[in-house]
């Protein structure tokens, strides 16, 4: 049973903070590399959304594009300005790889620097960093990580480090037990002209592979793991405001 | 220590110290000798050096000298007559140089029990006395690997592949035949042998996921701690226990198990070991004029650290970039000349940015994007070593289609995945060597090879798994072909010095 916070979460519509974000535009495009060299990591993905024309700067994702495949994009629109790769850029944006095969293309930078990388505010920390002490009180408490559409992958550098939060306070709460649920967004939808639905069974692969992630780091952890499909949207804030990216995800519920 | 400018490297080598310098061929007594026979009893020092065609390798003992007279890493253990030492020759940088075992089939003749049927011979099957029939070892340095197929359990859980695997072409019979190939309930590969030495390195866990798998790093269910993932090419051992088990009981064919004396006398003596170049032809002494070349940097250094974010890595030759007229007045302009060039090597290395395109484990599916800009220190990337800080398998196309170079005496398969597609060789793809699928029975891993260690390179070409770069500029071509990286003549050959120190 879902404690009562998190149910209300569930049920409750997108907060007036995420409403307040740009336009939120989500489409199915082939993805364009643009190789911009301000060094390592450094180059700009670009996508079309066909319906509007516009081209979108989709380099923020945490998730980035395979040139070879298809992508779903899912955004915001920005005031940020369009210097780095020439385009207006999305922010906070996703871009999951789809099955869809792409003709590969990359444009030259024409004079855009693209990014200089900077580390991620969600970034793992090395292990011979010393750790600040997670402190109690500990009460049930659900966390939640969060997936590329109708994929499993724990995402380095993103969903790694939500399950690497949820590990260090579980250590710390020792919990009776906690329950994994996955879930998927299988209600169709029309994107771009496609019917996407995430597979009913991602549910459970994202249960499992975090379930087994966390029996690595917490062997001693009592882990129960569910699946949920038809999920819907949620304001939980790792989401950063993006409804199909909330709806693809995992809950971590600590049980006292 | 500094070498006397325009004395003659030759002679300024006693000059070591305490250094056991062994210069000696075979014809020598057997203390000088650089073969390590299996049995010879002799003492393995605190020090050992070897030259080879760049300078001299070092070996540390760390602990004091270590009398092998028994010690179950240099006894013939199994039923062959090889010890461990057979295939990780200090000389070689504790590994094999394939130039090592031609000579020794010439000493020997062949029967040197490095040319054990087992998997010093192309196949078992062969005539064992003929030359031909241990091209693979004579000529790239590659012993027979030979895996289970299919592939039923992986880290205790079990496993049924998502690919079919068959063969296309079989030159040397291991793949076909009643006992040998995927339909008698195996496979044989081809590779090199990994160096047993900086193991601390290589056991480092920096973090506590693997993100190239997307899950937490698996525990070593005898100690509890995590595991690396990048002792073994195909990742199937998780540590040096098992990796132990499996060697023993197939390259030395013994008959049962080791004891957990012989266990623990091995572990010991093997995480005391600690292997770099020493000494350049070129370039002199590694560990003079600030630079801190050598096994005692490696040594004395904490493992597991990201060079992006604390030591970087090579940066053990920065020293050199700049080294101060007067110190360098008193190098010849060889030396001189070489160093500065080992110091652009390491920045090329670190800071040569290319498209890494179409690679399992880089592009997919981390999340990097495919392609992604970096450079090598992407995936060499710990501080000291160049290994990987995180379970370091991935798809450099070295042994698959169409980005490896045709080699018509290894065996090729042609893998069909029954579910998803591979993320970029599609559904049907051809490998000299499944790699990591091997272990894991997923599709999405054909192809992906642990990285490699890249300490004491100079004495152990050829280089890949499957050898198929004979010297160090083949790494780079290979890399070059590969990638399409635009390297200069002059970087290429910083790259190679850069390699030719580690």
């Amino acid at each position: 049973m879902k404690s009562l916070t998190l149910a209300l979460a569930l049920l409750a519509p997108l907060s007036a903070e995420a409403a307040e974000t740009g336009r939120l535009v989500r489409f199915v495009s082939c993805p364009v590399y643009r190789d911009a060299d301000s060094g390592k990591k450094s180059g700009c993905w670009l996508a079309d959304a066909r319906d509007s024309g516009e081209r979108f700067d989709v380099s923020l994702s945490p998730y980035k594009p395979d040139w070879n495949r298809a992508v779903l994009v899912e955004g915001r629109t920005t005031g940020q300005p369009a210097t780095p790769c020439g385009s207006p850029v999305l922010d906070p944006v996703r871009t999951s790889v789809l099955d869809e095969p792409c003709q590969r293309h990359m444009l030259p930078a024409e004079g855009f620097p693209g990014r200089r990388f900077v580390l991620p505010p969600r970034n793992l920390a090395p292990l011979s960093v010393p750790r600040k002490p997670v402190e109690g009180p500990f009460g049930p408490r659900t966390f939640a990580l969060f997936f590329e559409f109708d994929r499993a992958f724990v995402v380095y550098q993103y969903s790694d480090f939500l399950l690497d939060q949820a590990a260090a306070w579980l250590a710390a709460a020792r919990p009776k037990r906690v329950v994994v649920t996955g879930f998927a967004a299988t209600a169709p939808e029309t994107v771009s002209g496609r019917l996407l639905a995430e597979r009913p069974e991602v549910a459970q692969e994202r249960a499992a592979i975090t379930a087994e992630s966390l029996h690595r780091l917490l062997p001693e952890l009592v882990i129960e793991t569910r699946t949920e499909t038809a999920a819907t949207p949620t304001d939980l804030p790792d989401a950063d405001g993006l409804p199909g990216q909330s709806q693809r995800r995992v809950e971590i519920r600590a049980e006292f | 220590m500094t070498l006397p400018r325009r004395l003659p490297l030759r002679l300024a080598w006693p000059a070591l110290g305490a250094a056991a310098l062994v210069l000696g061929a075979a014809s020598r007594p057997a203390a000088d000798d650089p073969w390590w026979s299996p049995g010879e009893g002799r003492v393995f020092p605190a020090t050992l050096d070897y030259p080879n065609a760049h300078g001299v390798m070092r070996t540390l003992l760390s602990g004091g000298p270590l009398p092998t007279r028994g010690h179950p890493f240099f006894e013939p253990i199994g039923t062959n007559g090889r010890a461990c030492v057979t295939c990780h020759q200090p000389a070689d940088g504790m590994s094999l140089a394939a130039s090592t075992a031609a000579a020794r089939w010439e000493l020997t003749g062949g029967r040197d029990p490095l040319f054990a049927a087992i998997d010093g011979s192309n196949c078992p099957t062969l005539p064992q006395g003929e030359r031909a029939s241990h091209s693979l070892l004579l000529e790239r340095g590659l012993f027979r690997i030979q895996r289970p197929w299919p592939v039923r359990e992986w880290q205790g859980r079990p496993v049924t592949p998502d690919f079919t695997l068959e063969v296309v072409r079989d030159p040397n019979g291991c793949n076909s035949g009643p006992r040998y190939g995927p339909a008698a309930g195996n496979v044989s590969v081809y590779r090199r042998p990994r160096p047993v030495s900086n193991f601390k390195y290589l056991l480092a866990v920096g973090f506590a996921y693997d993100p190239k798998q997307g899950i937490a790093l698996p525990r070593d269910p005898r100690s509890g701690q995590m595991q690396s993932g990048n002792l073994m090419a195909d990742n199937r051992a998780g540590s040096l226990f098992e990796q132990m088990a499996d060697a023993a009981t197939s390259h030395l064919q013994l008959m049962g198990r080791l004891t957990p004396q012989q266990e623990a006398r091995i572990l010991d003596f093997e995480m005391r070991l600690h292997t770099a170049q020493q000494i350049s032809h070129a370039g002199g002494p590694l560990d003079t004029l600030g630079a801190e070349g050598g096994p005692a940097k490696l040594r004395d250094s904490q493992p597991g650290a990201l060079g992006s974010i604390g030591t970087p890595v090579w940066s053990e030759f920065a020293a050199w970039e700049k080294i101060p007229a007067a110190e360098a007045a008193k190098l010849s302009p060889e030396q001189l000349a070489f160093r500065q060039s080992v110091a652009r090597g390491a920045q090329v290395f670190r800071n040569k940015t290319f498209l890494i395109t179409d690679s399992s484990g880089i592009n997919a599916p981390v999340g990097f994007g495919n392609p992604v800009r970096n450079s090598c220190v992407f995936c060499h990337n710990m501080s000291q070593m160049g290994n990987d800080v995180a379970p370091g398998q991935v798809d450099l196309g070295t042994t698959t289609l169409p980005f490896a170079d045709p080699w018509p005496d290894l065996p090729l398969f042609r893998i069909t995945c029954r579910g998803k597609p591979h993320p970029f060789y599609g559904r049907v793809f051809y490998t000299y060597d499944p790699g990591f699928a091997l272990t894991t029975g997923r599709c999405a891993d054909a192809g992906k090879i642990t990285l490699q260690s890249m300490r004491g390179l100079a004495a152990r070409a050829p280089y890949f798994s499957n050898g198929l770069a004979s010297d160090l500029r083949g790494i780079v071509d290979y890399y070059e072909r590969r990638y399409s990286i635009g390297y200069t003549e002059q970087e290429k050959q910083d790259l190679v010095n850069l390699m030719s120190v580690l």
